[in-house]
């Protein structure tokens, strides 16, 4: 897939049993009063080859499920997707994959739609959801034809809601897991960047039912409140 | 692996995040030597929570325990509810890297204790049934499980004494069996052979013994070079047979005895030589000599100069030695059991010397008496930081006779006790002492003593009981002493109630672990920050032993003895026994290791320590150690209802 097909708006190419499985993903869930403790939800985070949602390119897929209030170690997400037309430029040296990793992974139909069997109805999470929630959902338009509907929220707009104590100065991942005292077994991996979001949303999700908020729509109303707040008085 | 379970597990130990977590936890016991395979199973089961400050992790009132949990930040207090007004006490502390609450867990019920996080943390937790399928595949996970704190230390051993080899150049140990050591042929001849024959092989063979064999190779005496001199003294002829110059009966020991107690046995015996035998038959000699880095430390010779000081300025003299034999046992990597066991020869043959010597001085007072001693000394135990427990006891018929007999010793035994002070046996505050009237008796006296001790318990009986009871004859006739621990011990197993408040008292000292800190440290004054090492940390252990011992008829004083006495009986469990002995071990060493710094930089000698001088495993093992004292101390309160 590249820019090209993009342009012309040519429908993405799936072989027959590949259509049946987009077909057969369930719709989303809308958010509910589910309480934190019961719900399942997947920590996503994607490694790109830059920060441009219009050109760059889905690299790596990281996911992590926290279900019943806790992260599942035995149910996780992780690939490479493949890339044949991928330029060599600065981001190698944050993402750390090689051209020879690109090359080496699952063909990116085939990888989103892991992903999006592996996510199933469940409501996403990440650091600065906005970018993952639109890299995600160009990736999807234009390999599998999907239009992204989960709901997706912000770990990185929670953490300054619930814990305006202890903001760093600076919002990034790394500071606030810095805050917290969490380990990162290797930053600017996907898989182990979902695992410590996922480890500060459960901090946050403590946080939140010490204040009354129980339920991801509850969180999700709260941080509307908080965004309408901060647009009048920044 | 033969399982498919296992097998399965390759394919996600791959993930970068079960990666991650296998290599956090490689870093602790028991998931350092723990089969990959093993390790990715554990992984893969487990779950993450998060728990914040104060949020209880586990109640006693929620059932059998359904996980296995594993601290992977933060940490986790137990507190113990206490029944009546006294609040929650937190007992014990679980930081990154340890897991709980195995005892229930296995015992496959609720813990005693509410367990909650003490900070922010972070936990793993794996499920009963993958625990337990786990539990049957790692050894290295039942071991940890079932031995606490014991295979902790097993690990710290073998490190310790790995960096001892080093640093040594060659596998050198007070623990190397003699057959290991360089063992001589004996140079031997018959009882017919004359000395001057003998003599000559000696000189020949360049060895200074020779051992009188009979035609079956069995050792029937030893002459040395120390006996060729008192020979020569004594212009005995050169052509007698050897027979009769020989010392007959030579001590002996197995190959398989180590250097240690080869020079344990020199020491006591004042002598030199002593015979390997196998099967009775002599296999080899081993001399001062040879045994090569205690010859350095110089034990043997240190031994017989104390036993055999002429004055007592020699004796006060000698004291320096002491120090700094212990400092190079230490440095050679000497156990604190095989130090403490040191000590306490040495200043039994300075207190016999010094007894001798006082006599000399002041006169026989023409009856026979026997020199105790108490607490520590009793037990065997002593470190270099000690004072004076000791007392009298002597025969009479009648409390009149023993008035006029008290009358004679008393003179002489506040002299001794005053010479002892002068060799750094300080004067005790307590005034247990034998000049002291009350503590130079009858044996009939000190019987019907320790029986008002039994008795009537008031807190003053039950803290000399603690002192008296731990009590051992250092010079003069035994037999007196051994009759009245027969009849202590027999009249303590029927008295239950006695059992009860000596047990009350053991859990008076509690070990110093904290909510707050992982130890519980003085707050202000010139003790803050340090704790007690040896009233909070080995008293627990002492006091535990000696109320078991007590009840059980063990007769046994020391510490280590009576716990192996009462694993014996049947009284603790073996693997707590080891784990106690352990534990007490680390907090003897860590003490005398102070000690000897203490000494080095001219400070007075204390128990208190600071234990963020400590490096992280030995303050690790500390805690460890502390959490034994509270698990003995515990099982004391359950076996008699406290």
């Amino acid at each position: 897939m590249n820019a090209l097909t993009w342009l012309t708006g040519a429908k993405p190419s799936l072989d027959a049993e590949q259509q049946a499985r987009v077909d057969a993903l369930g719709k989303p869930a809308a958010l509910d009063k589910t309480p934190l403790a019961e719900q399942r939800i997947v920590v996503l985070d994607l490694e790109t080859s830059g920060l441009d949602t219009r050109r760059d390119q889905v690299l790596s897929i990281g996911a992590v499920v926290i279900n019943q209030g806790a992260i599942v170690l035995g149910e996780q997400f992780e690939c490479v997707v493949q890339r044949h037309d991928l330029k060599i430029n600065a981001s190698i040296l944050i993402h750390g994959l090689r051209p020879f990793d690109i090359a080496a992974g699952i063909d990116p139909s085939e990888a989103l739609l892991s992903f999006m069997e592996f996510l199933g109805d469940s409501p996403l999470l990440a650091f600065h959801a906005n970018f993952d929630k639109r890299m995600l959902g160009r990736a999807l338009k234009q390999t599998l034809g999907l239009k992204l509907r989960h709901p997706f929220l912000d770990v990185a707009e929670m953490a300054p809601l619930l814990c305006p104590d202890n903001a760093p100065r600076r919002g990034s991942l790394e500071a606030w897991a810095e805050q917290f005292g969490l380990q990162v077994h290797q930053r600017h991996h996907a898989s182990a960047d979902a695992m410590v979001t996922a480890e500060l949303a459960l901090i946050m999700f403590s946080k939140a039912r010490q204040n009354g908020l129980d339920s991801l729509q509850q969180l999700a109303e709260a941080l509307e409140g908080y965004r309408r707040r901060k647009q009048f008085h920044p | 692996m033969a399982d498919n379970t296992f097998a399965e597990t390759g394919k996600s130990a791959v993930l970068q995040n079960i990666q991650g977590t296998m290599a956090f936890l490689q870093q602790f016991p028991p998931f350092t030597q723990m089969d990959m395979a093993h390790l990715a199973y554990l992984v893969e089961h487990c779950q993450l929570r998060f728990y914040a400050q104060g949020e209880t992790i586990l109640n006693p009132e929620d059932g059998p325990v359904e996980f296995f949990y594993i601290v992977k930040q933060g940490r986790v207090v137990g507190e113990r509810p206490h029944a009546g007004k006294q609040p929650e006490q937190s007992t014990f502390e679980i930081s990154t890297g340890e897991c709980f609450p195995l005892a229930a867990l296995i015992g496959e019920r609720a813990t005693r204790t509410r367990h909650l996080a003490g900070e922010d943390s972070f936990c793993l937790l794996l499920d009963k049934p993958a625990f337990r399928k786990l539990f049957s595949v790692s050894e290295q996970l039942r071991n940890f499980a079932l031995r606490g704190v014991s295979s902790l230390l097993d690990q710290v051993n073998q490190q310790v004494q790995l960096r001892a080899a080093e640093s040594l150049g060659e596998q050198y140990s007070l623990n190397t069996p003699l057959s290991e050591l360089a063992m001589r042929t004996a140079v031997t001849c018959t009882a017919e052979c004359s000395l001057r024959d003998a003599v000559r092989q000696m000189h020949e063979q360049h060895v200074g013994s020779i051992v009188v064999v009979d035609s079956a190779q069995h050792p029937l005496g030893i002459f040395t070079l120390r006996d060729l001199r008192r020979v020569i003294a004594d212009n005995e002829s050169l052509d007698q047979s050897i027979e009769l110059l020989m010392t007959p009966n030579p001590f002996a020991l197995p190959p398989s005895a180590s250097a240690f107690d080869a020079a344990i046995a020199m020491a006591e015996r004042h002598i030199a030589h002593i015979c390997l035998i196998t099967d009775q038959q002599l296999c080899g000699v081993v001399s001062e000599r040879d045994l090569f880095s205690l010859q350095r430390v110089d034990l043997v010779h240190l031994a017989r100069t104390l036993r055999t000081a002429s004055k007592l300025e020699t004796l006060i003299a000698l004291r320096s030695d002491i120090n700094l034999l212990v400092d190079r046992m230490l440095a050679h990597g000497a156990s604190s059991t095989q130090i403490t066991h040191i000590i306490t020869l040495l200043n039994d043959q300075t207190v016999c010397r010094v007894i001798e010597l006082t006599i000399a001085d002041l006169g026989d007072p023409g009856v026979q008496f026997t020199w105790l001693c108490f607490g520590s000394e009793g037990r065997r135990e002593q470190t270099l930081l000690t004072d004076q427990d000791n007392g009298i006891v002597f025969t009479a018929d009648s409390d009149a006779a023993a008035e006029s007999i008290r009358q004679k010793l008393l003179p002489l035994a506040q002299e001794i006790n005053q010479r002892l002070a002068r060799c750094g046996f300080t004067l005790c505050t307590g005034n247990i002492m034998a000049g002291n009237p009350e503590l130079c008796l009858s044996q009939q006296q000190w019987s019907q003593r320790f029986d008002s001790f039994i008795a009537t318990t008031t807190p003053e009986h039950l803290l000399r009981s603690s002192i008296y009871f731990d009590l051992r004859a250092v010079w003069g006739p035994a037999k007196g002493v051994k009759q009245l621990r027969e009849a202590l011990l027999a009249k303590i197993a029927q008295n239950t109630l006695f059992q009860r408040m000596m047990a009350e008292n053991a859990l008076r000292h509690r070990p110093p672990l904290g909510l707050i800190r992982d130890f519980v440290v003085a707050r202000k004054g010139v003790e803050k920050d340090t704790l007690d090492l040896k009233i909070q940390g080995l008293t627990p252990f002492v006091d535990g032993a000696r109320l078991l011992a007590l009840a059980n008829g063990v007769g046994a004083c020391n510490t280590l003895e009576r716990l192996r006495a009462l694993i014996r009986k049947g009284v603790i469990d073996e693997l707590d026994g080891a784990a106690y002995e352990e534990a007490y071990h680390f907090i003897q060493q860590t003490r005398m290791q102070q000690h000897q710094l203490q000494a080095k930089q001219n400070l007075p000698y204390s128990n208190r320590l600071d234990p963020d001088t400590l490096n992280h495993l030995d303050r690790r093992i500390l805690r460890e150690s502390f959490r034994q004292a509270q698990r003995l101390q515990s099982s004391l309160a359950q076996r008699y209802q406290l």
